[in-house]
């Protein structure tokens, strides 16, 4: 019965925060480049707009897959935002293995856009996904060695309640070093989950015309629209249960709260306004040199005990 | 080779084809060809002088139908034109595509627009016209009229 | 709702003045993301067309198709002399018949090549258009 509850607190709850963000990262974006930007409600807008418009369905397509597709990936980053704000809240439900299971489900979004490509039957749009799966392959092992590093420090366990209870007595993870390393590896790889510069090759490459989301257009599009933004929320929430100890809501904390946020927020938009796109073998090697070898680093700082 | 010494060498070489040769200025020079000894003359200035073929012009002019080729020798700074007068009712040269690519498609075009026939061209396809654009009327002729009933012509005020 | 119509640019054979122009909107200076404007990658994303240059056969046939494929409501607005009526080309062989023979037109921006300004404010006036009706 609290779960349903939980639900529409996960979906609503991070929709508008996750709207709040977008607008965020276009004001920031357009200030450095010294223009005015949005309006306030303008991802609503923008939103609401594509609700209202035809969805048309090309002829080489395979339908079921081509409308099932934003479903998939809005889905799993509901279930993400609500299983992270029923930990956060310290409702003592976490079971064992949760951090695997959203691990799992984390990499879901990615594979929806994915589907979506492939299912269009447009030429353009397989490329785009294409791209998407080796990107994906090339930042889920970062990925998991940084994770890797809160689970060794907080006792060798595997849930999410004991990570943050041990982040409320002994400090965040982030003020050790290997926490820090984790936490620059983990940076590097929220950009390319959210499809944004340097690592965007996938979605905006074929610049002109935008990658596996070409053939969307109406409900389709404003689904993964919503999914992205809220996406946006979700992963700095999972990197601050992870690392910096969980939002807290009571007292001066909620002060906190927000600066560690809106701190990784612009952290995201400033490097994304700041670097040009990598092509997607120089960011395979990205991944998969420099990033693998730091997070190797902090793993062994772990165990090592710092 | 200056400039003068190439023009020297040019009249030597092509002594009957060349009927005229006008000096325009400093960097351009008209020779005027007979329509056989074409591709003799473009071989030579193409593959000995290593002259560059920069692009055809045609023009109808009322007497006959016109084709100039451009070439350009750059490192002393010479534009010399080739000039062809070909015959209104039925105006056939041979083509220069087999000597060098870059007149492929030049002839292409001046083919669908002003109605010369090159000998010997590879593929003497439709280059910009549309598909429903009617064979045998050529746009650039003196004597073309609207053929499309439905073209609105008026600004309508 | 048009507080964020996504423009679509398409050129049907213009000697691309009127491109730089509306190129020259979308950027710092005349900013139009600030009216909610972005500039759309692909025609199912788009709900206005800016069609620039006059219209010859062969991209009359594309801009049809391209017209059909926009999800509707969209609207088509016509930049420059060249699209309004044919311009100069009134009399060539290969532009038979201005923009609103080939596409329902709903706003045109005069000009060769209009400003800047004038393209923001045809677009202002556009969207008072739109709402006036509603």
């Amino acid at each position: 019965m609290y779960v349903i509850y939980l639900i529409v607190y996960g979906f609503i709850l991070t929709a508008i925060i996750g709207l709040i963000a977008s607008w965020i990262d276009r004001k920031v974006t357009a200030r450095i480049q010294y223009r005015k930007g949005p309006p306030f409600f303008q991802p609503v807008f923008d939103i609401l707009k594509l609700m209202g418009k035809e969805t048309l369905i090309p002829k080489g397509a395979s339908k079921t897959v081509f409308l099932v597709a934003p479903l998939i990936g809005f889905s799993s980053v509901v279930v993400v935002s609500t299983l992270l704000w029923v930990n956060n809240n310290n409702m003592s439900n976490s079971f064992l293995g949760d951090i695997i299971v959203i691990f799992y489900l984390l990499a879901i979004p990615s594979i929806s856009i994915m589907i979506g490509g492939f299912a269009s039957g447009n030429p353009l749009s397989r490329v785009g996904a294409s791209r998407e799966i080796k990107l994906l392959l090339g930042y889920e092992l970062p990925f998991i060695l940084a994770i890797l590093v809160p689970i060794i420090k907080s006792g060798f366990s595997l849930r999410l309640e004991d990570i943050i209870s041990y982040q409320a007595q002994n400090g965040a993870f982030a003020t050790y070093a290997s926490g820090i390393l984790a936490l620059f590896v983990c940076i590097a790889v929220i950009q390319a989950k959210l499809g944004l510069v340097p690592f965007d090759s996938p979605e905006a490459e074929t610049e002109i015309i935008a990658g596996p989301m070409v053939e969307y257009s109406g409900t389709g599009l404003a689904i993964f629209r919503l999914m992205k933004n809220m996406l946006l929320f979700t992963l700095p929430f999972f990197l601050i249960i992870l690392f910096l100890g969980g939002l807290n809501f009571d007292g001066i904390h909620i002060l906190y709260s927000a600066i560690k946020y809106i701190i990784l927020l612009l952290v995201i938009t400033l490097i994304r306004n700041t670097n040009p796109r990598l092509r997607i073998d120089q960011a395979m090697r990205f991944f998969w040199g420099p990033v693998t070898g730091v997070a190797v680093i902090a793993v062994i700082l772990a165990v090592l005990g710092k | 080779m200056t400039r003068n010494e190439i023009i020297d060498d040019l009249k030597k070489r092509f002594k009957d084809d060349i009927t005229n040769i006008f000096d325009k200025s400093e960097k351009r020079v008209y020779v005027e060809i007979k329509p056989e000894s074409l591709e003799r003359c473009a071989t030579y200035l193409f593959k000995d002088l290593k002259a560059r073929f920069n692009i055809a012009s045609g023009v109808d002019t009322r007497l006959h139908i016109e084709i100039l080729y451009h070439f350009s020798i750059e490192y002393i700074n010479l534009l010399i034109s080739l000039r062809v007068k070909l015959k209104r009712e039925k105006p056939v040269i041979n083509s220069l595509a087999p000597v060098f690519k870059g007149a492929n498609w030049i002839e292409r075009e001046i083919h669908e627009i002003l109605g010369v026939e090159f000998r010997g061209h590879p593929d003497l396809r439709r280059l910009l016209l549309s598909e429903d654009w009617p064979e045998g009327v050529y746009p650039l002729r003196r004597d073309y009229t609207e053929w499309d009933k439905t073209a609105i012509r008026d600004r309508g005020v | 709702m048009l507080k964020s119509p996504w423009v679509f640019h398409f050129s049907t054979g213009s000697c691309n003045n009127c491109d730089i122009e509306v190129l020259d909107c979308l950027t710092p200076r005349f900013d139009i993301e600030r009216f909610g404007m972005l500039l759309a990658p692909s025609i199912k994303h788009a709900d206005v067309i800016l069609v620039t240059g006059s219209c010859n056969r062969k991209s009359a046939v594309r801009l049809k198709r391209l017209y059909e494929q926009a999800p509707k409501p969209c609207l088509v607005v016509a930049i420059g002399e060249c699209s309004l009526s044919r311009g100069m080309f009134i009399y060539s062989y290969n532009c038979p018949v201005p923009l609103d023979k080939i596409v329902p037109v709903d706003a045109y921006i005069p000009g060769c090549p209009p400003k800047p300004e004038a393209i923001i404010s045809g677009a202002v006036k556009l969207i008072e258009k739109i709402k006036g009706n509603l």
